[in-house]
């Protein structure tokens, strides 16, 4: 997995899903970034610097910290490898399908929605 | 004079009218859309218009063969063939418009359609018409030119219809509230019946297939009337009816929410 990781289209699928009532998952920019950086890596070793590249503008060292060890460690998304190093496991690999699909239905809901909005 | 030929007159004149009307209930709520849907408005109002004013002179040309006047009947069929054959032309910009939501694109497209109108008379004055040829129902002429024809169903009827149908195939494909889905799908419904029996009230030899062709137009334009403006006890009937929020009365300080967490709390 080699794509580039939109931060401002993360942005506004966890802003659809938030206005849906879903504010954690796919509804949690957090959740969302970290997990696509992981997935990005998938089979290599990620360093948290690498996560940090895309959550700083979003979210302190701290709470992204919090969030690898209470969601991703703790629900085995991803091992800790090393001091600061991570890699995702077949559950994390799950999720970030998973993420993907819901990055899916916001485009194809959109697509729909703009549609329906220029029909007089 | 024949009974039938009057109703025959008597449908296109109504065709006529609830065009009209539809194209100017359409343009009079203009405010009530938003930006982003005027220019699919705008040309829902064109088709309509292009609509009615296709079956004015056919109006006329019914009358006119009631009374025998062949010349006003020819007249009146080369008339109404210049709305006709350029009716695809809004069409195709308001599906485009709404699919891709870029004007300039839509309205590129849609010239196109506009050369295919122009090739289609071109063909049609100038290799003219067999007839009239009148019967008990209507009075019937034939296009002398294949070339016409031709260009008629592969450019003005093949492509526009194929774009009707994607875009309904693509509304009924997505999970959305019924009252979206009966405001988007019903009036593309109404808009492929009118232009489908158009085509072949044009084309058709058969008397008694134009009259059924013109009662369905005259369904179609009843349909999207509805489609737009749907009576209370059909939207009740349908569950599509919108219920506005702010009918609701806020100030007596109490709601759902607090009764039941008092009953919580006790």
């Amino acid at each position: 997995m080699s794509e580039d990781i939109d931060v401002m289209l993360e942005q506004q699928v966890a802003e659809f899903y938030q206005s849906l009532g879903i504010h954690q998952g796919p509804g949690d920019i957090q959740y969302r970034l970290i997990l696509k950086v992981l997935g990005k890596n998938e089979g290599r070793i990620t360093e948290f610097s690498e996560i940090r590249e895309y959550t700083d503008r979003l979210a302190d060292k701290g709470s992204i910290g919090s969030k690898m060890k209470t969601i991703f460690q703790l629900e085995g998304l991803a091992e800790k490898v090393k001091r600061g190093g991570y890699v995702i496991t077949d559950k994390g690999i799950t999720a970030s399908n998973f993420l993907k699909d819901t990055t899916a239905f916001y485009k194809k809901n959109k697509r729909m929605g703009e549609i329906i909005e220029r029909m007089p | 004079m024949s009974a039938g030929i009057l109703l025959n007159a008597t449908i296109c004149f109504a065709i006529t009218i609830s065009s009209f009307a539809f194209a100017w209930v359409l343009a009079r709520d203009d405010s009530g859309h938003n930006d982003k849907s005027k220019p699919a408005l705008w040309s829902l109002i064109v088709l309509w218009v292009l609509v009615g004013l296709t079956y004015l002179p056919t109006t006329v040309r019914m009358i006119a063969a009631s009374l025998g006047n062949q010349q006003l009947d020819l007249l009146m069929y080369y008339i109404a063939a210049v709305p006709f054959s350029f009716v695809s032309v809004p069409l195709v910009f308001f599906i485009l418009y709404v699919i891709i939501g870029d004007q300039r694109i839509s309205g590129s497209i849609s010239a196109l359609f506009v050369l295919f109108g122009a090739a289609y008379l071109t063909f049609f004055y100038s290799s003219g018409v067999i007839g009239p040829t009148i019967t008990p129902l209507t009075s019937l002429f034939t296009i002398n030119s294949d070339i016409a024809i031709n260009i008629y169903l592969i450019g003005l009827f093949v492509i526009p219809t194929a774009m009707i149908i994607g875009l309904l195939f693509l509304i009924f494909l997505q999970r959305m509230p019924k009252r979206l889905r009966y405001r988007t799908a019903l009036p593309l419904v109404a808009i492929s019946f009118v232009f489908d029996f158009m085509l072949t009230d044009m084309i058709t030899l058969d008397d008694t297939m134009q009259l059924a062709a013109r009662i369905f137009v005259l369904i179609g334009t009843v349909q999207a009337f509805l489609a737009y403006f749907p009576p209370m006890n059909l939207q009740e009937k349908l569950g599509i009816q919108k219920y506005e929020s702010n009918l609701y009365e806020k100030d007596d300080g109490t709601d759902f929410d607090d009764d039941e967490e008092v009953d919580i709390n006790v």
